[in-house]
């Protein structure tokens, strides 16, 4: 109780109540968010049900283009015949999935490479910050393409639609740590000069203790911060990647394989196919976006932009 | 046996071809229980020669040659697993800026605690109940409750006596305080100068107090060590190097601590500065500075030598006492 108190009375709070900018992101990120992990319970249909699926209905136009007024699907069906708004909501899931977990991996790795490089300095700072300018000479995109690619025909695309889910976390996550990497071991440096980090090691703390007891804390406002804006990347490379065939199956489609499904048929006038996850697409990273920056100012107006 | 005996410490760093000496010869004992004070101008080297005792000497700096030993151990060969068993067990160092010195996102009860776990096996409540023990020690009011602040919570003196109840924590033999008054105005200055001073007492701890402010080292230690440019200018008893300095440095600074009876004269300073560490000058390196300096001073580096009851590192050291008597008349 004392601590949400505590929380309620924070300057962070306080800002928040006075930034339409950030509640309003913030309802629509947590609406896209609730709706999208409660869509078992929420969609109409099941589009991972082949039995629900009536090639019949394919390409149905939503409901306000419709002739047939009494059309259970809302915003059309997709080639396939599977209803538009649970196919979203269910590939909406599966994007954020992505996101976060592969944001958590890019995190874990990041971090844990950043303290080392900034405590440890010397050799194993070089090494690590070499490491990274490679990595970020090739393109996230780049890197992912290949990899999957590389997957892909050595396994064959049916183990591949299985594990899909799985690889795009860790391509995502491992392409993106040096992100991490570079910001952590930035303020480490910062931070290491300063007394209490001498402090601790004249009372004798190991250095892991110190690296991840008294350092991290000290660097989590940038991570937060980072957090969020790399949320909003994985996303998108995420669809860019599905876009190209290389993400989420057909049978298991994430924002970015609709789109993809329904490009095709754009110019035979199924405009909605593609056209409405790609709404949800934007307004989703757009809200995660906003709210990063709002979260960058209150945290640290001194922080540089990315 | 003394508690801790430095031997002809030298303390260098290698830069590109050059090394640059920090800490020359640089020699003390320190009993059981005994408080001395080490004094000079920034850059004298104090602050090296406590981090050289503790072997947390910044990179690429490292120990040339001498020993440290303390408790019968040789502390500047000892292998960085077994040192970081003595730092903050049996060593423990107060620095300069509580407001610095304490991590501003743990609780200081966490601080305190973390300290006692690092070297003891003890549990969670016991270590809170010494933790609370030593803050109600260093004479916080209401420790229970202060033990879960931030540091942001407390103000500057406070936060300089959480710092020293983490000294004491692990009772060390002895505690190594750099500049612990400097960051504190007069008033709280004079309260934590008592409270060491007492708990150094009560528990028998030896102090190193390092400080450029003579005032304080006169309030608290029973001996002084004078440092100039790395190197031991003079070393005695307190009062006597008060009363009576043998060594012009010394003196120096005696002289340009303000007076307050004669208000509006113009304050002493010893002319220059101390020279750094790539061009000390041959001899004494003091000799620029020096009144008394003569073809000799330049020529050749003193010695610390016996001088009635103190070591001095001055050629000239009967000649200084005995011309600064006649001034002083």
């Amino acid at each position: 109780m004392e601590k949400i108190r505590l929380f309620l009375d924070s300057d962070f709070v306080f800002r928040f109540k006075r930034d339409r900018v950030a509640q309003g992101s913030f309802l629509v990120f947590l609406t896209i968010l609730i709706c999208s992990m409660a869509a078992p319970l929420l969609a109409p249909f099941d589009p991972y049900d082949p039995m629900q699926i009536d090639i019949m209905d394919s390409e149905t136009p939503p409901i306000w283009q419709n002739v047939d007024k009494d059309s259970p699907f809302l915003l059309g069906t997709d080639p396939q015949g599977r209803d538009m708004l649970s196919t979203i909501l269910y590939g909406t899931r599966i994007s954020l999935m992505i996101g976060v977990f592969a944001v958590m991996l890019q995190c874990i790795i990041g971090i844990s490479i950043g303290l080392i490089s900034g405590y440890v300095g010397g050799r194993v700072d070089s090494f690590f910050m070499r490491l990274a300018d490679i990595q970020l000479s090739f393109s996230t995109l780049m890197v992912a393409i290949i990899a999957l690619a590389l997957f892909q025909a050595a396994f064959g695309t049916e183990l591949y639609s299985k594990v899909a889910i799985f690889m795009l976390i860790l391509v995502i996550g491992i392409a993106e740590w040096p992100q991490y990497a570079r910001t952590v071991r930035a303020t480490v440096l910062a931070e290491r000069k300063k007394e209490y980090v001498d402090a601790a090691r004249v009372i004798g703390l190991s250095k892991r203790r110190i690296m991840f007891r008294h350092i991290l804390p000290n660097t989590l406002s940038p991570i937060l911060v980072i957090s969020t804006v790399q949320v909003a990347n994985a996303i998108i490379s995420e669809a860019a990647l599905s876009f190209l065939g290389l993400g989420m199956p057909v049978n298991k489609p994430s924002l970015g394989s609709l789109i993809n499904a329904g490009f095709e048929f754009v110019f035979s006038g199924s405009w909605w196919i593609t056209a409405i996850p790609s709404i949800v697409l934007v307004i989703l990273i757009l809200s995660i976006n906003l709210l990063g920056d709002w979260l960058r100012d209150v945290l640290n107006p001194r922080l540089y932009k990315d | 046996m003394a508690l801790l005996e430095v031997t002809d410490l030298e303390v260098e760093f290698p830069l590109g071809r050059t090394t640059l000496q920090a800490i020359h010869g640089l020699s003390f004992k320190i009993d059981k229980g005994e408080r001395v004070g080490i004094v000079g101008e920034s850059g004298a080297g104090k602050s090296v020669a406590a981090f050289s005792i503790l072997n947390l000497i910044a990179k690429p700096g490292r120990i040339s040659a001498g020993t440290v030993f303390f408790e019968d151990t040789n502390l500047a060969d000892l292998s960085p697993e077994d040192m970081q068993k003595i730092r903050g067990n049996r060593i423990s160092m107060i620095f300069q800026d509580p407001m610095m010195t304490l991590n501003p996102v743990l609780t200081i009860g966490t601080q305190m605690v973390e300290c006692l776990h690092a070297h003891r096996d003890i549990s969670n409540e016991d270590a809170k109940r010494i933790a609370i023990e030593k803050l109600r020690e260093v004479k916080i009011p209401s420790p229970e409750e202060r033990f879960d602040n931030y540091p942001h919570q407390l103000s500057g003196g406070m936060r300089q006596r959480v710092v020293i109840a983490i000294a004491l924590i692990t009772e060390p033999g002895i505690i190594i305080a750099d500049e612990p008054t400097t960051a504190l105005d007069v008033t709280i200055q004079a309260e934590i100068l008592a409270l060491m001073l007492d708990l150094c007492r009560n528990h028998g701890v030896a102090l190193i107090l390092i400080t450029h402010d003579l005032a304080v080292v006169s309030q608290v230690t029973q001996r002084i060590v004078v440092m100039y440019a790395g190197r031991v200018v003079e070393q005695g008893p307190t009062r006597d190097i008060i009363t009576d300095a043998r060594h012009p440095y010394t003196h120096g600074l005696i002289k340009a601590l303000p007076q307050q009876n004669n208000a509006g004269a113009r304050l002493n300073q010893i002319k220059g500065s101390m020279p750094t560490l790539d061009s000390i000058p041959k001899g004494c390196a003091f000799n620029p500075r020096c009144e008394f300096a003569d073809g000799q001073c330049a020529e050749s580096e003193p010695e610390l030598r016996q001088v009635n009851n103190r070591l001095v590192a001055c050629h000239h050291a009967e000649t200084v006492s005995a011309h600064y008597a006649v001034e002083a008349k």
